[in-house]
C-alpha cells in the first residue's frame, strides 16, 4: 500500500513522460547524433565526420543569408503582427455588430489551412496576372514584382504571414484588455489621466502578460516558418526568402544530405533555446502578473 | 463510478468486436495488411484501402496468390490519366499480380517520399524516377540492378530497341538501373499566327540569332519573343547548343563556366535587358511561361515534349495555330533529355520483384509506348514503335509530336552525380543574380557558382 502511493504520482504521469521522450527527447538526441556524420539517410555507411558538418555550415555565405533572411522576417513579423494587433484591439473592444463582424472577419485567416493560403497569395501576388498589381494598376501604380524579385520576396512573406497571424494576436489582446477591471479605469479617470497616460502607464502593463505571450509564440513560429516558402517560393529567387527551416529540408530531402540538415537542425534548436532564455530572464522580470 | 466505467468498456470492446468482424467479412486480403503497412510511413499517401506493404501477405488461405506490389508515380492530368491506364490495363491483363498505383506530387515530392519510405522499410516496388537522379539513387544501394532480368528476358525486352539516345541515364557505373519511360525533351512552341501577323517567316526561328530578330520585331508589336523561366533543363540546352558541357568528363568538377556555358546567361540577359525575352523569377515562373504563351503575350516558349497535346489543345482553345521545331541552335543544334525511367527498389522481397519486373516490362512495352505518345506527348522509346504504321500516321496528322523524336538525334543524357541536385540550385541563383542585377557579369556569376560546385563535386 505504501509503494503503490509512492508510485502513484510516477504511474500517472508516465503515459506523458513515455510519448514525450519517443516523440520529443530521442529525436533532438538522435538530430544531434547525426549532426556528426555524413549519411544520405538510406546508405547502410554512416561516416563519422565530427564538427566538419558545423565548420562547414558556418562557412557557407548562403546559410549566413538563410540566418539573415530568417532574423529580418522574424523580427518583422513579430513587430507588424504584434504591433497592429495591438492597435486593432484597442479599436475592437467595444460590443457592437460592426465590432464584431470586423473581429471574426480578421480572425479567420487562422483557421484556413496554410497551404491554402499560400496558393491564394500566390495567385493574388502574380506580377503578370495577380488581382493584387491589378488593383494597384487601377490606383496609377507601377507594378510590383511582389514574389519574383529578391528585393521585394521576403517582405511579401511578412506581409502574407502578418495576415493570417493578426486576428489570432488581436484576439488574445482583446481577452487582455477585457481582463483589466473597471475600476482602474476609473480611478485613472478621476485623476485626469491623460488618453496617451492611461495607455502606457496602466493598459500597457496591464496587457504585458499577453504581450509576453505573444511575442515568444510569434518568435518561435516565424523562425520555424516552412509552409509558405516551400509553396510560394522554395527558397528563391536567388536564395532570398531560404529560412532556416527550408533550408534543412532541402538538405535533408532534396540533397539527401541527413547529417549536414542535422547540424543545421541543431544551430536552428540553439538559437530558438538562447532567444527564449533571453526573453525569459529580460523580460519576465518586466511583465507584471496579476 | 467503476461499474459505470466498466460498462462502457464493455460496449467499446463489444463494437470493435462487431467492426473488425465486419471487415474480415469483406475479404480483402489487403485489408490486415494494410494496417501493418500505414503504421509505417506516409500516413497521408496511404490512406486508400487497397494499399499493400512491403511485408503484405495474404490473409486469407482461400484467395488465390495475388502479388501486390506498389508503384508510385508523379504529376497529374494527362500524364497521370495514361499512367493510371497502362496500370489498369496491366492488372485486367493477368491474374498474378495487381498493381497499386498511388500518386505522390512531382519529381523532387516522389523522390523525397521513396526516400523517407525506403529508410521506414515500406518503399514501393516499382517507382517513377527522374533521370538525373539515377545516380544518387543506385549509389545509396535503393534501386535494384536490373542487368540480369534484362540479359535473362533480352528476347521479350529487346533491349537494343530503345532509342540509344535514352539510354545514357539508364546505366550508372555500366549497370542497368531502370528502363526509358515517360521520357522527354525540351522543345520550342511557336505561335504561327502571330508570327505571321507581324510578317515572319513561321519556319523559324532556327538560330539563337534568329531568335533576337524575331522578338525583336515582335516587341515592335507590343509583344515579348519568348518567356521563359531560368530553369536549369533549358540551360542545360542552350550549353549544348553552344558546344559546352556542365561537368567535366569525370564528373568531378565544374565545365559550365567555359565560354560556352557563359554564352547562354550572356544571350539570356542582353534578351532581357533589352526586353526583348521575359524571365520571370521564382516559383511561379514556369507557369507564368506558359501563360504568357497561352494569352498570347508570347510567341515562343520552351517546354517538354509532355506539353504536346496539352498545348495543341490550348492553341484551339484560344484560335491560334502552333507549331513545334527544334531548340534554335547557337553553334550547333542540342538538348537534354528529361522526364523518368521505371526502377525497382531493391529491398522488396524477391517474388514482388519478380513482379515488379513483369510490370515493368508491360508500362515500356511498344505498345503502351506508343499509347503514352499519342496521350501525352513524352517520347515514343523504341525504335519499332517510332517506326511503327501507327505512329507514321499519327506523325502526318499532326507534325507537332514528330519534332522530339527527330531533336533525339542530338540529344545527351543529364548529369548524374550524387551532388548534381545541389549543384544545379547553385547554377540557377548564379543564372538568376547575373540576370537580375546589371552590375553582376555572368562570367563572374557563374564563376563564383563553379567554385562552390567544385567543392561538392570533388566529394
Amino acid at each position: 500500500m505504501r509503494t503503490w502511493e509512492k508510485l502513484r504520482p510516477y504511474s500517472m504521469v508516465a503515459p506523458a513522460i513515455i510519448v514525450f521522450s519517443l516523440f520529443f527527447i530521442y529525436p533532438i538526441f538522435y538530430m544531434i547524433y547525426l549532426s556528426l556524420f555524413d549519411w544520405n539517410f538510406v546508405s547502410p555507411t554512416k561516416t563519422f565526420v565530427g564538427i566538419q558538418n558545423f565548420k562547414d555550415l558556418l562557412t557557407d555565405p548562403d546559410f549566413r543569408q538563410v540566418l539573415t533572411n530568417t532574423s529580418i522576417y522574424t523580427l518583422l513579423t513579430v513587430t507588424l503582427t504584434t504591433g497592429l494587433a495591438l492597435l486593432l484591439a484597442l479599436w475592437l473592444n467595444r460590443k457592437s455588430f460592426f465590432h464584431g463582424f470586423v473581429q471574426g472577419a480578421i480572425f479567420s485567416p487562422h483557421i484556413i489551412s496554410l497551404v491554402s493560403i499560400s496558393l491564394l497569395w500566390s495567385w493574388l501576388m502574380d506580377p503578370e496576372y495577380g488581382l493584387l498589381n491589378w488593383v494597384i494598376g487601377l490606383a496609377g501604380f507601377g507594378k510590383l514584382d511582389w514574389l519574383s524579385h529578391p528585393s521585394t520576396s521576403l517582405v511579401s512573406l511578412v506581409i502574407v504571414a502578418v495576415w493570417k497571424g493578426l486576428g489570432y494576436n488581436t484576439l488574445v489582446f482583446i481577452a487582455g484588455l477585457q481582463s483589466i477591471p473597471p475600476d482602474i479605469y476609473e480611478a485613472a479617470s478621476l485623476d485626469r489621466s491623460k488618453p496617451w497616460t492611461t495607455f502606457s502607464k496602466l493598459i500597457l502593463p496591464m496587457l504585458s502578460p499577453s504581450i509576453f505571450f505573444l511575442v515568444i509564440i510569434n518568435m518561435i513560429g516565424s523562425f520555424q516558418v516552412f509552409e509558405t516558402i516551400a509553396i510560394m517560393t522554395q527558397g528563391g529567387p536567388v536564395n532570398s526568402t531560404n529560412t532556416l527551416v527550408y533550408y534543412i529540408y532541402e538538405y535533408g530531402f532534396r540533397f539527401f544530405k541527413i547529417g549536414y540538415a542535422s547540424a543545421a537542425g541543431v544551430i536552428l534548436l540553439v538559437i530558438v533555446g538562447i532567444l527564449t532564455i533571453i526573453y525569459f530572464k529580460l523580460l519576465s522580470n518586466r511583465v507584471h502578473y496579476r | 463510478m467503476v461499474k459505470k466505467l466498466t460498462a462502457v468498456t464493455a460496449v467499446a470492446m463489444l463494437m470493435t468486436g462487431v467492426l473488425s468482424a465486419c471487415g474480415a467479412s469483406g475479404t480483402n486480403t489487403n485489408d490486415a495488411a494494410d494496417a501493418n503497412a500505414n503504421a509505417g510511413t506516409n500516413a497521408g499517401a496511404n490512406t486508400d484501402n487497397t494499399t499493400a506493404g512491403a511485408d503484405a501477405k495474404p490473409a486469407d488461405a482461400d484467395a488465390s496468390k495475388k502479388i501486390v506490389i506498389k508503384y508510385w508515380y508523379a504529376f497529374g492530368d494527362k500524364i497521370e490519366e495514361a499512367k493510371l491506364h497502362m496500370v489498369d490495363t496491366f492488372n485486367k491483363s493477368q491474374d498474378k499480380i495487381e498493381v497499386v498505383a498511388e500518386h505522390q506530387g512531382n519529381y523532387d515530392d516522389l523522390h523525397a517520399k521513396v526516400q523517407a519510405a525506403f529508410a521506414a522499410g515500406d518503399a514501393p516496388a516499382v517507382t517513377d524516377l527522374e533521370i538525373s537522379s539515377t545516380g544518387v539513387f543506385a549509389h545509396s544501394g535503393m534501386l535494384e540492378e536490373l542487368t540480369t532480368y534484362a540479359e535473362r528476358d533480352k528476347e521479350q525486352l529487346k533491349l537494343d530497341d530503345f532509342n540509344p539516345g535514352l539510354m545514357g541515364n539508364a546505366y550508372v557505373d555500366g549497370k542497368l538501373y531502370g528502363l526509358p519511360f515517360m521520357r522527354s525533351t525540351p522543345i520550342l512552341y511557336k505561335n504561327v499566327t502571330m508570327l505571321k501577323d507581324a510578317g515572319l517567316d513561321p519556319a523559324g526561328p532556327k538560330t539563337w540569332d534568329e531568335l533576337e530578330e524575331y522578338s525583336r520585331v515582335l516587341k515592335g508589336k507590343g509583344k515579348v519573343g519568348m518567356t521563359v523561366p531560368a530553369d536549369i533543363w533549358y540551360y542545360e540546352g542552350l550549353v549544348a547548343q553552344s558546344g559546352g558541357h556542365m561537368l567535366s568528363e569525370d564528373g568531378k568538377s565544374a565545365a559550365f563556366n567555359s565560354p560556352e556555358g557563359v554564352a547562354p546567361v550572356e544571350f539570356w540577359k542582353k534578351l532581357s535587358s533589352e526586353g526583348l525575352i521575359k524571365i520571370p523569377m521564382g516559383d511561379e515562373a514556369g507557369p507564368t511561361a506558359d501563360k504568357d504563351w497561352a494569352n498570347q503575350l508570347s510567341a515562343f516558349k520552351f517546354g517538354s515534349t509532355a506539353g504536346v497535346t496539352g498545348s495543341l489543345e490550348i492553341a484551339k482553345g484560344n484560335g491560334f495555330e502552333m507549331d513545334t521545331a527544334f531548340m534554335p541552335s547557337n553553334v550547333s543544334y542540342g538538348v537534354p533529355t528529361g522526364g523518368c525511367q521505371l526502377v525497382i527498389t531493391s529491398k522488396s522481397s524477391d517474388e514482388e520483384k519478380e513482379a515488379a519486373w513483369e510490370f515493368l516490362k508491360w508500362m515500356t512495352s511498344k505498345e503502351n509506348t506508343i499509347y503514352q505518345h499519342k496521350h501525352v506527348g513524352y517520347l515514343p522509346t523504341r525504335i519499332s514503335a517510332v517506326e511503327s504504321d501507327e505512329l507514321k500516321a499519327h506523325f502526318a496528322e499532326f507534325p507537332q509530336f514528330k519534332v522530339a523524336v527527330d531533336q533525339l538525334e542530338f540529344a545527351r543524357p543529364r548529369p548524374m552525380e550524387n551532388a548534381y541536385p545541389e549543384v544545379a540550385k547553385i547554377i540557377k541563383e548564379a543564372i538568376e543574380k547575373a540576370i537580375l542585377d546589371p552590375k553582376v557579369s555572368p562570367q563572374d556569376s557563374l564563376n563564383e557558382a563553379a567554385e562552390k560546385a567544385n567543392k561538392l563535386l570533388s566529394k
